[in-house]
């Protein structure tokens, strides 16, 4: 295993340096939060130790079996939720190396390991359990340890298959927003009784064939059978695990030059973004054009943008039916307005806060070329107005569609608040597009570009820069008054111009100075596993 | 008549990176219309001189002028640059690239796209003019962004590595575009490694050494008859490998 540790050691090696980065604070808040974390989950695993060593017949092997079930759901899930958002390592990366495919294998069973540690512990809670039930023989102890072997080279497997499946356009973004879809299935499952039907099923025994079933039964002695559906199982999960895995690592590995199945050159889409120049001369038009095209073709932007009119309507769907059924408006802020509000902050980080990061290595072209370095920030800001505009217009359609309440005055407020809070987003997101640009991934849907230290000052910015337009509403509530909603938006939106404007200024000249800076920021690559 | 102002000129040119020079000094002078190559060992500051020329890398101290102008959106009109790291946009397709890098400089749309289309049958990637920049190979890249720093018909070429990763015959086509450019008037600086391929096209180099030139001078008094560029190069930067082999790796 000389090479496995290699490359685990130089993994380890770059993140650590990549941690360095993070400051004295931000390496303490990270080793206190990990410890909070994996120390849960270890005092978790000693009280399931405890139960299964103090139950008493039948109860220990159910609840054995209904907590490898949950180790089953978690570490096969992990692979998904990693893999979706781009996310997961690429063992292809080291085919360069003198590595054999079952040695990657190998590898990858112990990153399988290291995306989960909290299920090893869970499993070591319930072995130390079982060594101390009077009534579970010592060697029963191997049915835990077999069926986490198989969960292992299970995930494997999956990782692997969901790897090539997510190479194919569209597929990733699919998966990704059904995953954050399925956010929304707590509150569906408590509206609709279906949590007394999860109660109950799993309260039943586990099914005899199932691995946590015939892991549960075989840890207490169950005979032949429990033994031999565990250890088929196992087989199974080794012999496709493997296979997958092999299929898998070559067919990442697209020939250069060969089509990814994307663009005509001439689309509807193409053709539509030649309007903008219709409006603005060149070099904007060109900048703009292909800001929207870049953007269009981003997974990474298609999932956000599709989020907003999707997710961002499920998550206040509760408000918009309620509001459809007392058939009056919402008093202070339209429920359209705050989906629109919403879809806002998904765009953020791809639109606003780091409108560089996507264009990595290709933001030379713009210190190349004789293009104001103002200019090129303007380009940007005006692609990121017209996917808001775009967004409030698909959530209005979709809100159309399902029968809830759209009116000329409701998408008047949602369209004026949306613009104004984009102002003051650019406003800032101009400023941290420079100084914080980091580089970013147009493939990886969801994979954030930005530091931890980054996402705290946005949790401060964001509060802030909504105030402008809170203390529209508030205006709106305290006077009981239209007008004085209207007013109080159009004097922020004049603030929010003089803003944009100042910090426009800055950003260019910011843009001039830290060119290297910030080229070198969008070059940068993590470790030799993860991309 | 005046003398053509010097297609590259820049005096005391400086640049720190954390306290220690990787350009010190630099005080050099390409004339117009010369073929000039730019050589030096790995790390002597040649990639961060061409950065700073091309705009990509702010000067610690010193001054720039590119065809007698101090560098700014007029002159960077006048100037191709393909840099050592690519910087083409993965999402646009190689066509779409080639239009937007003539618009930017100031060529018309229907200029830039016809262009864009005469340079993609140049560099023979016509066929791969509709496929995003991400499918390309990196002989691929290097073409189109060739043919990105030709289509503005510069008077300036600023080239780091022009002919990395390009097949001979995609390096023979390139070498005879810019052999032609020089001849029409324009001037071609350029890195390169390939000591053979420098002699054979420039007429003047420049070496440098820990961020000093330490040579510059016409190609015929360099090297010429039995003495290479190579002898040349190596009697003034020494050779790369002071410390001798590892005993493992020799024997």
């Amino acid at each position: 295993m000389g090479a496995a540790s290699a490359i685990l050691w130089a993994e380890w090696r770059c993140r650590r340096n990549a941690a360095r980065g993070r400051g004295r604070l931000g390496r303490l808040l990270f080793a206190a939060s990990a410890l909070l974390w994996y120390g849960g989950w270890a005092a978790g695993a000693a009280l399931l130790g405890w139960y299964v060593a103090h139950a008493s017949a039948p109860e220990p092997a159910r609840l054995l079996s209904q907590a490898l079930l949950f180790v089953f759901l978690y570490w096969q899930l992990i692979p998904v939720l990693t893999a979706t958002p781009g996310a997961a390592p690429d063992l292809g990366r080291l085919l360069v190396y003198p590595l054999s495919a079952s040695r990657l294998f190998r590898l990858e069973l112990l990153l399988r390991l290291s995306a989960a540690p909290e299920m090893p512990l869970v499993v070591a809670g319930a072995a130390a359990g079982l060594l101390a039930h009077p009534g579970a023989p010592v060697w029963g102890v191997a049915a835990p340890a077999l069926f986490a072997g198989m969960n292992l080279l299970l995930a494997a497997g999956i990782r692997s298959l969901l790897g090539r499946l997510l190479a194919r356009r569209y597929v990733r973004e699919v998966l990704f927003l059904l995953l954050v879809l399925a956010a929304g299935l707590p509150q569906l499952l408590v509206a609709g009784g279906g949590l007394e039907v999860l109660r109950r099923w799993l309260a039943a025994p586990s099914p005899r064939w199932s691995p946590w079933g015939a892991a549960g039964t075989a840890a207490f002695g169950g005979g032949f059978e429990p033994w031999a559906i565990l250890a088929g199982w196992s087989a199974a999960a080794w012999l496709g695990g493997r296979r997958v895995f092999a299929r898998s690592l070559w067919a990442g590995q697209r020939a250069a030059g060969a089509s990814s199945g994307r663009p005509d050159a001439e689309s509807r889409w193409r053709r539509a973004t030649r309007l903008v120049a219709l409006l603005l001369p060149d070099p904007a038009a060109a900048l703009v054009e292909k800001e929207l095209l870049s953007l269009s073709r981003s997974a990474r932007f298609r999932l956000v943008f599709v989020m907003g009119f999707s997710f961002g309507l499920l998550v206040w769907l509760p408000l918009l039916l309620e509001e459809g059924a007392a058939g009056q408006s919402w008093r202070v802020v339209e429920p359209l307005t705050l989906v629109s509000a919403y879809a806002l902050l998904l765009l953020g980080e791809v639109t606003f806060w780091n409108a560089f990061g996507m264009d990595r290595g290709g933001a030379q072209s713009y210190f190349v070329s004789p293009v104001p370095a103002r200019a090129v920030i303007q380009s940007k800001n005006a692609a990121a107005i017209l996917a808001v505009l775009a967004e409030v217009s698909l959530i209005a359609l979709v809100c159309a569609l399902l029968g809830l309440p759209v009116s000329a005055r409701r998408l008047g407020e949602a369209y004026g608040v949306g613009l104004v809070l984009a102002l003051y987003l650019l406003a800032a997101g101009n400023l941290t597009s420079v100084h914080y640009a980091r580089a970013a991934d147009p493939r990886a849907p969801w994979r954030s570009a930005s530091g931890r230290r980054f996402q705290a000052l946005l949790a401060f910015l964001y509060p802030l820069l909504a105030a402008p337009v809170l203390a529209a509403y508030l205006a709106r509530r305290l006077a009981d008054s239209e007008a004085a909603f209207y007013s109080v938006l159009a004097a922020v939106f004049v603030l929010g111009a003089w803003l944009y404007r100042c910090s426009l200024e800055r950003a260019g000249v910011a843009l001039a100075r830290r060119s290297e800076q910030m080229l070198a920021a969008l070059r940068e690559s993590a470790g030799p596993v993860l991309s | 008549m005046n003398a053509p102002a010097p297609a590259i000129e820049t005096r005391q040119l400086r640049k720190l990176y954390d306290g220690k020079a990787a350009v010190d000094g630099l005080d050099l002078v390409v004339p117009a219309g010369s073929f000039f190559g730019f050589l030096g060992p790995n790390g002597a500051g040649k990639t961060t001189t061409i950065r700073m020329l091309a705009g990509l890398a702010l000067p610690s101290s010193g001054e720039i002028r590119l065809l007698g102008q101090p560098l700014g959106a007029d002159v960077k009109r006048q100037v191709g640059v393909v840099p050592d790291q690519s910087l083409l946009f993965d999402h646009l397709t190689g066509a779409e690239f080639l239009e937007f890098a003539g618009r930017l400089y100031g060529l018309a749309r229907a200029v830039a796209r016809e262009r864009a289309g005469e340079l993609l049958c140049l560099f023979e990637l016509d066929g791969a003019g509709g496929k995003l920049i991400a499918d390309y190979s990196k002989g691929m890249r290097k073409r189109l962004e060739m043919a990105a720093a030709l289509i503005h018909r510069p008077r300036l070429f600023l080239l780091d590595e022009p002919f990395e990763g390009v097949d001979t015959a995609g390096a023979r086509l390139m070498k005879k575009l810019l052999e032609e450019q020089v001849r029409a008037g324009a001037t071609v600086f350029l890195t390169s490694h390939v000591l053979e391929v420098v002699e054979r096209l420039c007429d003047r180099v420049a070496v440098i050494h820990e961020g000093k030139l330490v040579l510059e001078g016409e190609m015929a008094a360099l090297a010429g008859g039995r003495r290479t560029l190579e002898d040349v190069f190596v009697s003034v930067v020494g050779l790369e490998r002071p410390a001798p082999a590892p005993r493992w790796l020799s024997e």
